[in-house]
């Protein structure tokens, strides 16, 4: 049965490999070096309004960590013509909804209309680039919101520290060393004038994409975005030089302790290569096969088979500079972490040393393909992607082509990536413990 | 066209004024956006299945739906069959196994479920052709076999079993009986009996006369084009026997004369459904449609709504109140309202709900009302738009419908034309506050007295009584009265004495037992200690993990619940430390604050009930004296719930009788633990407690 079944899928590979995604897309500068992407897609009445600022943690004041992520709460703080606490009022009155995100590399902020607010949606982000109002009523308002997120996410969350015990381990010199929302010791002794320097900094047309993505008619659209944007000043020239890792060649041991947690768990964690660089396409694969879902290789073998593992799980994180391939696992009863790790190993030593199945290497690219076009479903996605492939990969045409990276990816280089990156001598092993608390 | 000439006023007004944009003022919206629908290509195969294609080139993937529309089927007394036959579709073929089957929609990355009147399939478009031949087969040559059929048929008895104690499936049930009576498609309902008539046999017949191409159709939405679509379907579709399925006419549901309130008793309800429903006549083509929706909106429709607003942020009675208003090519749908609220606010939220209707039958909604309600729903119909499963809908609705073709491509200008006196008009013809039923489930004994009491108009409702399964019943009476030499302390007494005497449970210092469940397959274990000086000590775990676990140490304690660790508060730790006692009745004996409650069936059993604490009551035999049940209620997010435990099986131990079967539920869920073993003054130290 299984050999019929091989047979007719690849035959349809065959058949059908000429079909592909065509996201069409325009983009260009204006005067001030905003960079502009139009994505038309009349399908359904909807707009997305997003301006990607391509600043994050890393181009933080080492002194100064948390204000990439305090200026994406910051900057909905008001502008000169939008009062303070409107901008939310203003965004669901006319049927919209919006956020924002930040990371250690960009800030995005976006809105979704109907799309005859199209000119509303360029007036607020215009408004927010141009002269967003920074002052200590607001820093001090933020300041409170950040640390009570902190506070939910980070110091009262089960697991909720181990992200900054990973990359504190795995990096002692760049920037990533340090977590995205920052040490609230920064953000306290930050004054007024170095908010209102890194917004000058930053947040500049020159350092910024907009995308527009969804129902428009073009020429109306290029007028408008002229209209509102054309006038805002161009920021001084950014330049990033951040100091170069080197390489791991022993294992690290660290451990971690978390009052919130009762079952310890194991963190394995691999530093990976920056995401222009093919090898980072190559271990987001390894990662999916290894263990993304119920039927991958860890997950059937730890939770499934051996009942060693409660839970299992992997974390890639692709970054601009550098990666982080995380995989984590929570015992079942008495069960070591010198057994998930060993076990775990086993399974990333076989990558190391054979191929993985033609019917799995099939698998994993059907996998792929079904995660890649789906995740261009919607209008909003394909924004962020587009502003994503052309600021951080410096190709906006990979929102059609990546399929094309992943499909060209052998089984060969997934055993050589696996030996480039993923060599025991290479890894973290993070013992992320229970804090032991004496009964009161 | 439309678009270039909006277009070309826009310029031309630039150009016009030739100013920058003022930007101290907020841009306002442009004219409601026209819908670009794809429009759906279609042809039919000659055993009668439409297909409709929608060809979106923009993702390679597809999506297959095939609906089949028949008219509604009365199912009867083997009411089940339909369910049982969806559920046995889609498990393999004749000519593939279920295994090789599944595995291969999962090596595809695809995704394929059966209903007992359609299919779903989604899929990159480089397999839509395997899949259309996995869905067509499984659709044309399904495997049904006695051994599927019995696990299937196992599945939606213990689903059917639970759904008895839940008071929304009891109030859902009911309230469909009612409306619709019991002999009509919609009415009917599924029980074990039913269940138990159906065969294997009548699932095939089932799918004979049902699961046939006459009134189907496949929608095909995705990057295809109209001419492979053609040939595949040929290819895979056309051995499906041409079929046209029986039909039958129903008698037509007719509104009460007067409102009146239906009352079902669920003595174990710590809140009461309330819903108020009439029958209404509404379908998608009619004129005033998009009227009654808003009407219905406005109502009732979402957190700016009015019964929202009065119910939950004025009253706060509820967690929520919604309205709903249905619509049906077929025949006869409903309108109701409906909330859940605290037993005691009952009568209260009756009232208030009663007045909302009649408020918005009897006075225009005002504009800013309708102008928000107007912008919630434009942004919702649009944002979906985005999902092709929704397109497909809007193609389907168009079909079977028979709505001009442009309804939904012109539905926000209808929308944006909607004014107050057409709401008016339609909240009137729609919404019958004087020919409603007003059905309420919840817990008889607290709440039927005030029921009897509620106004309407001037005028009290009358209150008619129904069993779970919607029949007349008498009016029950809670007043059973507790013969008169019962007191607190001759219930306590007697318990005492049943289980092994004061002097026996007065000897017990410690008491350690250890219990398991079964849940979803997993083992949970109980592991409870306890000591004659307030110390307690309770663990849950799941498969060798501690999920749960509570620690009382005379006047500390804490408790750990999914790895989080946190002190009690001083209230949670005395209501702990009052059940750390080996034999809390010892205590209780003296406790002025303790009362009877009534009397009460638990099961088959007449039981006396005690409050014993701020939100808990236990249940002692009339007969025997054992203790039967514990209640407690909680209040989480704002929904009271029930936790109960049921003891039986009482066997000896040390001289004293303990029950060895408790069955603990809390909400839906319930778990049955089994006592392994207990030790009384043995197998409890200290450091149990830390």
């Amino acid at each position: 049965m299984k050999m019929k079944l091989l047979l007719v899928s690849a035959l349809s590979v065959i058949g059908f490999a000429g079909l592909a995604q065509e996201v069409a897309y325009e983009e260009y500068n204006l005067e001030n070096d905003l960079h502009v992407i139009l994505h038309q897609d009349n399908t359904a009445p909807i707009i997305s309004i997003s301006v990607f600022y391509h600043v994050g943690s890393k181009d933080e004041d080492p002194q100064r960590t948390g204000f990439a992520h305090f200026f994406e709460h910051l900057l909905f703080e008001g502008t000169e013509n939008i009062e303070r606490g409107e901008w939310d009022k203003i965004v669901s009155a006319n049927g919209g909804s919006g956020n924002a995100t930040t990371n250690e590399d960009r800030t995005y902020y976006y809105e979704v209309f109907p799309s005859n607010n199209l000119e509303l949606g360029l007036w607020l982000e215009s408004e927010r680039m141009l002269h967003p109002v920074i002052n200590q009523k607001g820093v001090d308002t933020q300041n409170e919101v950040v640390k009570e997120e902190k506070r939910l996410r980070v110091d009262n969350s089960p697991y909720g520290k181990f992200i900054e015990n990973i990359k504190k381990n795995l990096f002692q010199s760049h920037p990533y060393k340090e977590t995205v929302i920052g040490k609230m010791a920064d953000l306290d002794a930050a004054t007024l004038d170095e908010f209102i320097a890194f917004q000058k900094k930053f947040y500049a047309p020159n350092n910024a994409v907009l995308v527009i993505a969804g129902d428009f008619e073009k020429e109306n659209a290029k007028k408008l975005i002229s209209d509102y944007f054309k006038d805002i000043p161009k920021g001084a020239e950014i330049t990033r030089t951040f100091p170069k890792e080197t390489p791991i060649t022993s294992e690290i041991n660290a451990k971690a302790y978390d009052s919130n947690i009762q079952i310890p768990a194991t963190m394995i964690a691999y530093r990976t290569p920056g995401l222009k660089n093919r090898d980072s396409q190559v271990l987001e694969m390894i990662s999916t096969y290894l263990s993304d879902g119920p039927s991958s290789k860890l997950y059937k073998k730890m939770v499934d088979e051996e009942k060693q593992a409660l839970q299992i799980g992997a974390i890639p994180v692709t970054l601009e500079d550098y990666g982080m391939y995380i995989v984590f696992a929570l015992p079942v009863g008495e069960t070591s972490l010198n057994t998930l790790n060993s076990s775990i190993e086993t399974e990333v030593e076989k990558l190391r040393n054979e191929l993985i199945s033609e019917n799995d290497y099939q698998k994993l690219q059907n996998k792929f393909e079904n995660q890649f076009v789906n995740s261009n479903a919607s209008i909003e996605g394909i924004a962020e992607s587009l502003a994503e492939y052309y600021a951080l990969y410096g190709d906006t045409s990979l929102i059609n082509k990546e399929i094309e990276v992943y499909r060209s990816i052998t089984r060969e280089e997934i055993k050589e990536v696996a030996n480039k990156y993923l060599k025991p001598n290479q890894r973290l092993v993070l013992e992320y413990l229970p804090e032991q608390n004496t009964a009161n | 066209m439309k678009n270039t000439y909006i277009l070309l006023l826009t310029l031309f007004s630039f150009i016009a004024v030739q100013a920058q944009v003022d930007r101290t003022v907020m841009p306002k919206p442009g004219p409601a956006p026209e819908i670009n629908l794809g429009v759906p290509q279609s042809f039919n195969l000659n055993n009668g299945l439409k297909v409709l294609v929608v060809e979106n080139h923009k993702l390679p993937r597809v999506s297959m739906q095939l609906s089949i529309d028949n008219p509604p089927i009365l199912e009867g007394d083997k009411a089940g069959v339909a369910s049982l036959t969806g559920s046995l579709l889609g498990l393999g073929s004749k000519n593939i196994t279920k295994e090789a089957f599944n595995e291969e929609i999962d090596f595809l990355g695809a995704r394929l479920y059966f209903s007992a009147q359609g299919a779903y399939a989604q899929s990159l478009s480089k397999y839509f052709s395997r899949m259309m031949e996995l869905m067509a087969d499984a659709a044309i040559y399904p495997n049904f076999t006695q051994e599927e059929f019995d696990k299937e048929k196992e599945k939606l008895i213990t689903g059917l079993k639970t759904e008895e104690k839940v008071v929304s499936s009891i109030s859902s049930r009911v309230q469909r009986a009612l409306a619709y009576g019991k002999n009509h498609p919609y009415g009917e309902f599924t029980t074990e009996e039913t269940v138990n008539n159906v065969t294997l046999s009548d699932v095939e017949e089932f799918y004979r006369d049902y699961f046939v191409p006459a009134n189907a159709y496949l929608i095909v939405i995705g990057d295809v084009n109209l001419e492979e679509v053609k040939s595949l379907t040929e290819k895979y579709f056309t051995s499906w026997t041409k079929a046209v399925p029986p039909s039958f006419s129903y008698s037509q549901p007719k509104n009460v004369p007067n409102t009146q309130i239906n009352f079902v008793d669920m003595p174990n309800a710590v809140q009461s459904e309330i819903t108020v429903q009439n029958i209404v006549n509404l379908k998608m083509k009619d004129d005033d449609y998009i009227a009654a929706l808003l009407a219905n909106e406005i109502l009732g429709g979402g957190a700016d709504s009015r019964l929202y607003s009065n119910l939950r942020e004025d009253k706060g009675y509820t967690y929520g109140a919604y309205s709903s208003i249905g619509n049906d090519k077929y025949g006869p749908s409903r309108f109701s309202a409906s909330a859940e609220v605290r037993n005691m606010v009952t009568d209260s939220s009756v009232v208030e709900i009663l007045k909302e209707l009649n408020a918005i039958v009897t006075k225009p909604v005002t504009d800013e009302e309708l102008k928000n309600t107007k912008a919630v729903y434009a942004g919702s119909f649009i944002m979906a738009l985005e999902n092709p499963e929704t397109i497909a809908r809007y193609a389907l609705n168009t079909e079977k419908e028979n709505l001009p073709k442009d309804f939904y491509k012109t539905f926000l200008e209808k929308l944006d034309k909607v004014n107050k006196a057409d709401v008016e008009a339609a909240a009137k013809k729609y919404f019958n506050v004087d020919n409603a039923r007003v059905i309420v489930v919840g817990k008889g004994s607290d709440i039927l007295s005030n029921l009897q009491n509620v106004e309407f108009k001037g005028k009290k409702l009358p209150v008619l009584a129904y069993s779970k399964t919607a029949d007349r019943v008498e009016t029950p009476d809670y007043n059973a009265a507790v013969p008169t030499d019962v007191s607190v302390k001759s219930i306590l007494e007697k318990y005492i004495k049943a289980i092994g005497g004061k002097d026996k449970l007065e000897s017990v210092n410690t008491l350690a037992m250890m219990a398991s469940a079964e849940m979803q397959g997993m083992k949970l274990d109980l592991n409870l200690k306890k000591t004659s000086s307030n110390q307690l000590m309770q663990d849950v775990q799941m498969m060798g993990n501690s999920v749960s676990k509570q620690v009382v140490n005379g006047d500390k304690g804490y408790m750990v619940m999914q790895g989080q660790r946190k002190d009690l508060e001083e209230k949670e730790l005395q209501a702990i430390k009052k059940e750390s006692a080996p034999f809390f009745e010892l205590q209780l004996i003296n406790d002025a604050s303790v009362v009877i409650e009534g009397m009460e069936m638990v099961g088959d059993k007449n039981a006396y009930k005690l409050k014993v604490g701020e939100d808990k009551s236990a249940f002692y035999d009339a007969e025997t004296g054992l203790k039967l049940q514990e209640v407690t209620i909680t209040e989480m997010q704002g929904q009271q719930i029930a936790s109960t435990s049921n003891f039986e099986d009482y066997k000896e131990v040390s001289g004293i009788l303990f029950p060895f079967k408790i069955l603990q539920t809390v909400g839906p869920q319930s778990f049955e633990f089994v006592v392994s073993e207990i030790k009384v003054n043995d197998g409890v130290s200290p450091t149990d407690f830390e």
